[in-house]
């Protein structure tokens, strides 16, 4: 092998390797288990959606749009939709104080029962907003995977995140799309 | 000229004028093509006002077609409902009122149109029948109403896409709705209010625990009145009577800012958003104290709207700090006076012009779909005060309270503005902003439409804090906040302070201007 080709190589091998340790794969390993308890961090209503989407999924799930830390009892998996609603918060008689309160007290207690969190973003780029991004700056570092709709993460927001905490970020290019990868996680 | 909140919907309008219509053909067959286009915030489950104006007559006249309580409505309907209140006045079939925009659109044909209920139609069908790629407006507002539409309308609706919401570029049809236009165009009104719709109708609301009965259908009539009035430095103001109270607030809010030196105060100034916030607290109290529907109720809207009580708010109001209390206005005789949400404006070569205003109230209505119809109910029952003692409590028969205010402007008696916006109850402070736009700051529509916005309110007496769209800039609110008032940060081009659309005569150019809002998907075609 000559000196060009072996610095190709050596540079192709270094870039494999660094792209395989942040595990961004198209079907996710199954590292979740039965049942998850599925809620909102923010209301928005993308919440009844992810409850949707794991029905067509054939998971065992609950919703619960207001979860607290003891609705964790009885579950394995906590799967936080992420998406901010001002429409969404009024309607539940929260504030965005409130709100976070009450994320911060359910993933204290998610760390405290072992309870693995698996991150979603459905709404795309429609769904990004101030509120929205400080959600998935705060909470997404916790998740053990992130499956978004790719254009809400036009930025690279999920991306860099999940990079820097060596999250699995799963992209599906419609909603729709989040089924296969959401059964793929679970056991 | 059209302007209308969605492209096919003002090209529909723009091809009734083409075809020989006159302004009135046009607003119809924009509001007809607004229910294929724009379903979510309008549609034949609804109702609206209109203001027209007669070239040849030099005459104003308004159509009333809001929606009426059922006759069993009565004043505690939401009173005794606790925490489930929300959604008896916004999901349940006790939130719809006896829809009046067929009644309201067939009304204005006949007496002033030129066109048949069929032809006015036809494009809505056509978008209908042929779908259209869907806005990223439309995607958002379905995903925010993913929840009622799955629970009202159920997972097959073809308001979802495959039982999940739409996305930008998703292609969206409504086949049934183009079925019962058709229907509706070849049968009239009636086989809507009395017909095998009716029955549709009736079903659909029962089984969501409503109280609508066919007679209340077939009772439904709109009513035709004179336009209330107001003027503005040299211009008049022709807008539509209460219970629709975002004219009377228009020119309320018009009287009281008519004094202040806006221009030196400047655009969005402290100033300007500290003194019009204060005098929209002062008329949300006067809204919630005295508004209801003036066939049943004594309203003191000459003392509303008279310069000396404008004089009085101004006095209440401090230049360096907030009222901190909103007492409604007390008169010691109420005289009587008969006299959310998407816009239209239209305008004819012969110079009629139509100022529209019409809703379902919350985007998508209740989300109930009469079967096979293609069409959503409204939800405006929840106008209502859920106060049994209030002028706006439900009754028998009764039109709730409206924040609507289509207008025309006038300047030396010819026409210079036809103008609406939806946005409930932000509808009148955002029209007051584009207004003083214009005329105080000498912007072009467009530039007054698209300026940024704020909005306050009050209620008991107490104020709210000020709601501003992002683009104020922050040593304003800083300021603002230094003067006592809260701020609430909206988006940069927030639909939450309405979608205007408007039309302005320059007579002295010869130029038409079409001004439509970005914060929807508003748009203006010409010819």
């Amino acid at each position: 092998m000559n000196r060009r080709r072996a610095i190709k190589v050596w540079l192709s091998s270094f870039a494999f390797l660094a792209i395989a340790a942040w595990p961004q794969a198209q079907s996710p390993q199954a590292i979740f288990e039965q049942p998850a308890l599925i809620t909102s961090a923010g209301q928005s209503a993308d919440v009844q959606l992810a409850s949707v989407l794991a029905k067509r999924a054939e998971l065992k799930a609950n919703l619960s749009k207001l979860a607290v830390g003891q609705d964790l009892e009885n579950h394995k998996t906590l799967m936080l939709v992420l998406g901010a609603s001002l429409k969404g918060l009024g309607a539940a008689g929260l504030d965005t104080n409130k709100e976070r309160e009450r994320i911060a007290q359910l993933l204290v207690e998610a760390k405290k029962r072992n309870i693995p969190i698996l991150c979603l973003h459905l709404g795309g780029d429609a769904r990004r907003g101030q509120l929205t991004d400080e959600m998935i700056s705060d909470y997404l570092p916790f998740a053990k995977l992130a499956i978004v709709v790719k254009s809400g993460n036009k930025d690279g927001l999920f991306t860099k995140i999940c990079k820097e905490k060596n999250i699995p970020l799963v992209e599906v290019e419609k909603t729709t799309d989040i089924v296969g990868p959401l059964k793929a996680a679970f056991r | 000229m059209v302007v209308a909140a969605h492209p096919l919907a003002a090209q529909a309008g723009l091809d009734m004028l083409k075809k020989g219509g006159n302004a009135v053909d046009a607003a119809v067959a924009t509001a007809f093509a607004l229910n294929a286009a724009e379903p979510f915030a309008s549609g034949i489950g609804g109702g609206g006002f209109m203001v027209i104006y007669l070239a040849k007559e030099k005459k104003v006249t308004t159509l009333n077609f809001r929606e009426k309580a059922p006759a069993a409505a009565g004043p505690t309907l939401f009173a005794d409902k606790g925490e489930a209140q929300e959604q008896w006045r916004t999901e349940r079939g006790t939130a719809v009122g006896v829809p009046g925009m067929l009644a309201g659109w067939n009304y204005a044909l006949q007496k002033y149109g030129t066109k048949s209920l069929s032809q006015a139609a036809a494009r809505a069908i056509e978008i209908a029948e042929n779908g259209f790629p869907v806005s990223r407006t439309f995607s958002t507002i379905n995903k925010d109403e993913y929840e009622k539409l799955l629970k009202n309308a159920g997972e097959t609706t073809c308001y979802l896409n495959g039982g999940v919401p739409y996305e930008p570029g998703d292609t969206f049809k409504n086949p049934e709705l183009a079925k019962t236009l058709r229907l509706i165009g070849s049968q009239g009104i009636q086989e809507f209010y009395k017909g095998e719709i009716a029955k549709k109708i009736v079903a659909a609301v029962r089984a969501k625990d409503g109280m609508m009965t066919l007679d209340d259908l077939a009772a439904y009539a709109p009513e035709e009145m004179p336009p209330l009035e107001g003027t503005y430095k040299d211009f008049t103001i022709d807008t539509v009577q209460p219970p629709a109270s975002g004219g009377l607030h228009i020119i309320q809010l018009l009287n009281v800012v008519e004094d202040w030196p806006l221009r030196e105060w400047g655009h969005n100034s402290v100033a300007t958003i500290h003194h019009l916030s204060e005098a929209m607290r002062f008329i949300f109290a006067d809204r919630e104290h005295y508004i209801g529907d003036p066939d049943y109720v004594t309203m003191p809207v000459p003392q509303l709207l008279s310069k000396d009580y404008a004089r009085e708010m101004r006095n209440k109001i401090f230049s360096e700090k907030t009222a901190g209390h909103y007492p409604y206005a007390r008169f010691d005789e109420l005289l009587e006076k008969k006299e959310n949400t998407t816009q239209v404006c239209a305008i004819d070569p012969g110079g009629n012009i139509v100022a529209l205003t019409q809703s379902i109230n919350d985007f998508f209505g209740t989300g109930i779909i009469p079967e096979g119809t293609g069409f959503l109910l409204n939800d405006h029952m929840a106008d209502f005060s859920t106060d049994p003692r209030s002028p706006n409590a439900p009754n028998p028969g009764r039109r709730p309270a409206s924040s609507m205010g289509p207008l025309i402007m006038f300047k030396k008696g010819e026409p210079f503005l036809a103008l609406g916006s939806p946005g409930g109850t932000r509808i009148f402070p955002s029209l007051v902003q584009i207004i003083i736009n214009i005329i105080d700051f000498g912007m072009p529509l467009d530039e007054a439409i698209e300026a940024p916005r704020f909005f306050s309110d009050s209620a008991a007496g107490r104020p709210r804090p000020i709601s501003v769209e992002s683009r104020i800039p922050e040593a304003t609110l800083k300021a603002l906040e230094a003067l006592g008032h809260k701020i609430t940060i909206k988006e940069d081009y927030d639909k939450y302070f309405g979608g205007a659309q408007g039309i302005m005569i320059l007579r002295d150019k010869k130029i038409i201007q079409g001004g439509a809002d970005s914060r929807r998907d508003g748009v203006g075609v010409g010819y």
